[in-house]
């Protein structure tokens, strides 16, 4: 029930505190989340992305994360420094079916919220919840280190409950990664990003300099 | 309805990450305004839940008890309920049980403002909750309860015991237990049999 909770408090929350206090809630929501999980420190690339498969790290939380490491990233010199992951199922997905089995449909809020956080913050979210994904993905990167090096969320594309795509161009151009090929990902997975070693010095920014 | 539909699928369990984000939107609210603006925020979200309820009648008590257990009532819509009287309803499981166990996986202990503002709503509304999930749930029912017309007549609900997860009581007080339990039909020790392994106790009884 906390789940269905959550939506009827996301619309009550919207009508008091407005729509932007709400994303800011959120915001927070997936900054503490992530400081609650703690760090963690891996030896190299596959350990972290066999404790990925396993449920160990704090992203498993999201539920089943495929490591696409035929998707390596690497930087100007050909190192890899990251991997391109997708999330099986929206965490939200459930909470959308139990809503629509037991009250009937979203609140409005809902896609109010997502709407003013594309115009104000990033064009990314394909529901109000991506809000607290976004940031939390963001955080939890930066508790995790590789090789010593802390980690950098990029996020490259979300689909939505009924079909509906954002995808970040801008990300996708800093790893070197065709826009079709990531849509084409969107068919089997719900949300899809990239994990980098911080500070990298990726193909598409030496470009932009 | 979403008990059955559970369940039967997998798919409809809840997100571990949704629960905690709950948890942690909650506290939140209570850092910045105390137990007393959290508990409006909880209190005020079971209104909206139960507004968005689709209003239910029924012909005779039987077949509404009958719509409860079966999990087609709105007020089973999130928790799995059995009949031990007329009046009488035992919540089997905690709805936030599974949300409970993400989070003392996952994060920790839960802090002390989740018992803080069950003692404020305590205090101040209905005395049988024990953390936050209480208050939500306890005032749904409520509201709910006012959706539905039985023989043409409104319905009421009543607390009589919750149980935590963690395993503590509460248990309405001493004044108004005699007058709970005998609308119930139930005695003390048949109370406390059913709070070995169960999650509440509570009526739902038809306005005079």
């Amino acid at each position: 029930m906390l789940d269905i909770a959550l939506v009827s408090l996301i619309q009550d929350m919207s009508e008091k505190a407005g729509v932007e206090g709400t994303i800011q809630y959120w915001i927070r929501v997936g900054e503490n989340l992530a400081k609650r999980m703690g760090k963690e420190a891996y030896m190299g690339w596959p350990s972290f992305n066999v404790a990925l498969r396993e449920g160990r790290t704090a992203f498993s939380i999201e539920g089943n994360v495929a490591a696409l490491t035929d998707l390596a990233i690497t930087d100007v010199d050909g190192d890899v420094v990251g991997y391109i992951y997708a999330l099986e199922k929206c965490v939200f997905e459930p909470t959308i079916l139990r809503v629509r089995y037991s009250v009937g449909q979203l609140p409005r809020a809902d896609k109010q919220i997502a709407d003013e956080y594309n115009i104000t913050y990033r064009n990314i979210a394909v529901c109000n919840f991506c809000i607290i994904h976004v940031k939390f993905r963001e955080e939890v990167a930066k508790n995790i280190t590789i090789a010593g090096q802390p980690l950098e969320a990029l996020h490259l594309a979300n689909r939505g409950f009924t079909g509906d795509t954002k995808i970040d161009e801008e990300n996708l151009n800093k790893i070197g990664i065709n826009k079709e090929y990531v849509r084409s990902l969107l068919r089997n997975y719900a949300c899809v990003f990239a994990l980098v070693m911080k500070g990298a010095r990726l193909k598409g920014e030496v470009n932009e300099e | 309805m979403i008990q059955r539909k559970i369940e039967e699928k997998e798919d409809l369990l809840d997100n571990p990450m949704v629960d905690i984000a709950t948890y942690l939107f909650l506290e939140d609210i209570a850092d910045k305004q105390g137990a007393a603006g959290m508990n409006n925020y909880l209190m005020s979200l079971a209104y909206s839940l139960a507004r968005s309820m689709p209003e239910e009648e029924y012909t005779d008590w039987d077949s509404f008890v009958e719509a409860i257990v079966k999990g087609e009532s709105i007020l089973s819509a999130f928790e799995k309920v059995n009949a031990v009287s007329k009046y009488c309803m035992v919540t089997v499981e905690s709805p936030f049980l599974r949300g409970w166990k993400e989070y003392t996986k996952r994060i920790g202990e839960f802090p002390k403002i989740h018992k803080d503002v069950a003692e404020y709503y305590n205090s101040r509304t209905t005395p049988t909750a024990i953390e936050t999930g209480d208050i939500i749930i306890q005032t749904y029912r409520k509201a709910a309860a006012e959706k539905i017309t039985v023989e043409g007549k409104k319905v009421n609900v009543a607390h009589i015991a919750t149980v935590s997860p963690d395993g503590s009581k509460k248990i309405a007080p001493e004044e108004w237990l005699p007058i709970l339990l005998e609308k119930a039909n139930i005695t003390r020790t048949q109370m406390n049999m059913i709070l070995r392994n169960n999650a509440g106790v509570w009526i739902v009884y038809p306005t005079q």
